[in-house]
């Protein structure tokens, strides 16, 4: 069996490594996220603002939709019946 | 197939009797429509706050890009709103008696197209002034929400002319009345959002 030194795989988690080390040293060169590194705070703050804007949205009008819908069975009064509930 | 019960020819059992949907088809359509709409301008709100939060030196309308008329387009606003408000008028006339609906909702169409209209003389004397969607991310965002709302003002308001010509063939269902109406509700109720994000 051959060394894992000298192997590819040696090889490429020594690569890992040094890459890890470079992305330790350095990261605001490599930063992808553009909420977490800019330098004026009004642009991150609106970042995570439209972030949170654009995720809770969706959330809000499904949410929204769905207790309406369920006002509306109930003031028709036809509740769904659920399943597994045991025959009277 | 009718409303009445049926029955199985192989089982026996009775088919429930049909009954009248929760929501109409139409009304629920344009429901859907309208969040993907709202997801849509939702979009544009975003990425004009982070243009507007990167612009250099945080001044914003840009130097030398002329300044909107904040209070032509509130008063142009408030047509648009109290359009939005003759319309459920014309909704609750419309359920007590058909004909009655007629004049607010002629009045209400009448609003929206002084809406359209006033935001055309706008948009002509901007574009006099130099304000172009080329002119600036400033003018680009400008005309882009802008534009995008008065399409759908347009549209909303093909669908309510089409509503009135109905209604005088005395033709429109309640369902069609609401779902022509929630289209414009909506181009109604997302304007002020877009008048605080584009001119304040």
């Amino acid at each position: 069996m051959r060394p894992l030194e000298n192997s590819g795989v040696g090889r490429g988690v020594a690569l890992l490594g040094v890459a890890a080390l470079i992305l330790a040293l350095f990261p605001e060169g490599v930063a992808a996220c553009p909420v977490c590194f800019d330098s004026s705070d009004e642009n991150r703050m609106a970042f995570i603002a439209t972030t949170a804007f654009l995720s809770l949205m969706p959330l809000g009008m499904v949410a929204g939709a769905g207790l309406w819908i369920r006002k509306k069975v109930k003031d028709r009064g036809d509740e769904p019946v659920d399943p597994n509930r045991p025959e009277p | 197939m009718s409303s009445s019960s049926a029955t199985y020819p192989m089982e026996g059992r009775s088919i429930p009797e049909r009954r009248e949907p929760l929501i109409p088809n139409g009304v629920l359509g344009m429901l859907i429509f309208i969040f993907t709409e709202v997801m849509f301008f939702s979009g544009l709100i975003s990425a004009h706050a982070i243009v507007k939060s990167q612009a250099a030196g945080q001044m914003w309308p840009p130097y030398g890009q002329p300044r909107l008329p904040v209070e032509e387009t509130a008063l142009n606003s408030l047509a648009l709103l109290v359009s939005g408000v003759v319309l459920v008028l014309a909704w609750f006339a419309f359920k007590r008696e058909r004909s009655a609906a007629r004049i607010p909702l002629f009045m209400a169409m009448l609003l929206g197209i002084a809406f359209v209209g006033l935001q055309g003389v706008e948009w002509a004397a901007l574009l006099a002034d130099g304000l172009t969607i080329q002119s600036s991310t400033y003018g680009a965002f400008f005309y882009l929400m802008v534009g995008a709302h008065g399409v759908h003002a347009i549209g909303a308001l093909m669908g309510l002319a089409w509503a009135f010509r109905r209604l005088d063939q005395e033709t429109l269902t309640s369902a069609q009345l609401a779902t022509v109406s929630a289209f414009w509700y909506f181009v109604v109720l997302v304007w002020p959002v877009l008048y605080w994000t584009v001119y304040l």
